[in-house]
């Protein structure tokens, strides 16, 4: 007789002899036709081009962190809502105070300036000589 | 749930409310008033003062909350330590050169300093495996950020990240131990796992498998040799007042955890002359005895060769972990109050040794003991409480440090553990060694530069005689603290 754990091995075996098999059989019928299109690379339609190792930009993380208070709410909030019911008033009380934390976390965030959409400073031009130079301007003025 | 439950659950949970609510009211003062940073200090030590209030009234109390946490005399002990070092630990903040530098995120370092404390209270009450999890969880994310917090310093950045790998690889183990136990137990309440341990024969490899995971999750914390890795390192990194901190709360916590997790688990009877009688599923007598050593030996002979008086005072905490594991290995209510003495003590000892090397560090930008060569005259007052904190570490007759190795000592005896004795006395003899050289260094050697008078502080001299008069006065007159450790090794149950 087989034990729970002999059923899963079967699966396994199933699953590898399944794939060995399709993959055979295509082997077997399909026309080979190789061109360089269909050899790169798939990425979404996209030419690959370079590593994957690049730097992402910091405002994705800013976003990330700030979509982690929504999302973690959410999580908790099912549950709780679920069973709010039998929970009562003191069911109430409880997902008040977890939503009022939640709340102090958004104004953190908020009041430390991370909903800004971080950009980088545009470097206003800086001028040292006034234009047109002095000796030009007290000419100017002169001849006015 | 109705409303009677949960008020007499919320009975016991006092302190762990006050701080909660502290942790809000600093991120919200420092939202609103971000510009009076003085302010914070102030508003965190007045809340855990009213912490300790709460404390202290627990220590008369016994009783569940939520079936997950108890209130009692021995977790109130652990608290009150917590309270105690968080409050000198804020204090050293104020005059932290590290710390004044990073002006525009105060508010972040006292809220994660209480969430520390939040993380540790809790720890040192809990009886229910997931919330012992979460609870580790948080005082490690806190202060895994607060030994990194001066992001601009190389070494800062560097003890964060190595504590944070090691730190994620013992919680995971932990956590595997813990769904191990509950795979085998079907519960993650101590209490119920210890009447299934009683009722079934379990046991075997697979159990005590999960009870070292276990081990090495709590030994991460309280950094006992195979676990220690990264104690050097971070200790060394990491601002001296997290450090402080680190060595003497996140320790006291940890112990916490492990007396509790032994006693309440494996508890089967208690003999009549105090000695604790385990079930018969992990030999903890003979592995914590030889994990004690290994920590002592290693922590002390390490301690040797160093060169930078805060990876010193590092190893010399490994060394004090390693004897404070040997007092919780005698298991009896003797060696559980030779852990409750040695804490009280070593709170005041460890934590005036690193504000005395914070305040030289401050004024002469190096904590490497060459460069203590001569500075005794020119640091005289501050010479003298270094030479009397290390003293005490060392365990020498008048300080209170001699207090807390004897009663140590009393209890190995008193178990008929002489050998273990003998060659925790060894080690002792080892440590005095390192303690004695920077003494050496201040007092024997000739200077190198001449130095202008390092000066103290008004406030600063007195945080100093805060820490300094308990550790002459204790080693003379002991009792009171001996009598608050008999009263406070009750546990809820037992």
């Amino acid at each position: 007789m087989l034990t729970e754990f002999g059923k899963i091995f079967v699966f396994f075996l199933t699953a590898i002899i399944f794939v060995v098999i399709a993959l055979f059989v295509a082997k077997l019928i399909r026309p080979s036709r190789p061109t360089k299109e269909k050899l790169t690379t798939y990425e979404c339609g996209e030419n690959p081009e370079g590593s994957p190792w690049v730097k992402f930009n910091i405002r994705f993380y800013v976003v990330a962190l700030i979509f982690l208070i929504f999302d973690v709410e959410v999580v908790m909030l099912i549950p709780w809502a679920v069973v709010y019911q039998q929970l009562g008033f003191v069911g109430y009380l409880l997902g008040a105070i977890f939503l009022i934390l939640l709340g102090v976390g958004m104004a953190y965030e908020w009041r430390k300036g991370d909903l800004e959409w971080a950009r980088p400073k545009i470097e206003e031009p800086i001028f040292t000589k006034s234009i047109p130079p002095p000796e030009i301007q007290k000419k100017l003025t002169l001849t006015e | 749930m109705n409303f009677e439950s949960l008020n007499t659950s919320l009975q016991f949970l006092k302190p762990e409310i006050a701080v909660s609510i502290l942790l809000v009211v600093v991120v919200l003062f420092d939202l609103i008033f971000q510009n009076n940073k003085k302010a914070l200090p102030v508003i965190s030590i007045t809340g855990l003062l009213v912490t300790g209030y709460f404390i202290i009234e627990q220590f008369t109390l016994n009783g569940y909350a939520f079936n997950l946490l108890t209130a009692d005399a021995f977790g109130a002990f652990f608290k009150l330590i917590v309270a105690l070092s968080a409050i000198f630990v804020i204090l050293f903040s104020i005059s932290s050169s590290e710390i004044i530098r990073c002006e525009d995120r105060q508010g972040e370092y006292y809220t994660l300093i209480l969430g520390m404390v939040l993380g540790m209270f809790l720890i040192s009450s809990a009886t229910d495996l997931i919330l012992i999890y979460l609870s580790i969880e948080l005082l490690s994310l806190s202060s895994y950020i607060l030994a990194g917090f001066v992001k601009t310093v190389e070494r800062d950045s560097e003890a964060s990240l190595k504590y944070v790998i090691y730190g994620g690889v013992a919680s995971g183990v932990m956590l595997f131990g813990i769904s191990i136990i509950y795979g085998l137990t079907g519960s993650t309440n101590l209490y119920t796992i210890n009447s299934i341990l009683q009722s079934a024969q379990l046991g075997g490899f697979t159990f005590i498998f999960a009870g070292f995971m276990v081990l090495s999750g709590i030994g991460f914390k309280i950094s006992i040799a195979p676990f220690h890795f990264w104690t050097p390192d971070v200790y060394e990194g990491a601002p001296i007042t997290i450090t402080a901190f680190l060595s003497v709360a996140s320790k006291a916590a940890g112990f916490a955890l492990l007396v509790r997790f032994i006693k309440i688990t494996f508890f089967d009877s208690m003999s009549e002359s105090g000695y604790w009688i385990l079930l018969n599923v992990i030999d903890w007598q003979s592995l914590l005895v030889l994990l004690s050593i290994l920590t002592m030996t290693l922590g002390n002979f390490a301690a040797l060769w160093q060169e930078n008086l805060k990876r010193m005072l590092a190893y010399s905490s490994i060394a004090h972990a390693g004897y404070l594991l040997l007092a919780v290995a005698v298991l009896s209510n003797e060696g559980l109050i030779a852990v409750l003495v040695y804490f009280s003590i070593y709170l005041f000892m460890n934590l005036g040794a690193f504000f005395v090397v914070m305040l030289i560090a401050n004024k002469i930008g190096s904590e490497d003991v060459d460069d203590y060569k001569g500075l005794g005259s020119s640091v005289s007052f501050l010479g003298v409480a270094l030479a009397i904190f290390l003293l005490s570490l060392a365990g020498l007759p008048p300080t209170a440090g001699f207090i807390a190795k004897l009663y140590l000592f009393i209890a190995l005896i008193d178990a008929n553990m002489v050998t273990v004795a003998i060659i925790a006395l060894l080690n002792t003899v080892v440590a005095y060694y390192y303690y004695v050289r920077v003494l050496k260094n201040l007092y024997l050697v000739r200077k190198e530069v001449e130095m202008e008078p390092v000066g103290v502080s008004f406030g600063n001299k007195i945080i100093i005689l805060l820490l300094l008069i308990p550790v002459l006065v204790f080693g003379i007159y002991f009792t009171p603290i001996v009598n608050l450790a008999k009263s406070s090794i009750a546990f809820i149950g037992f």
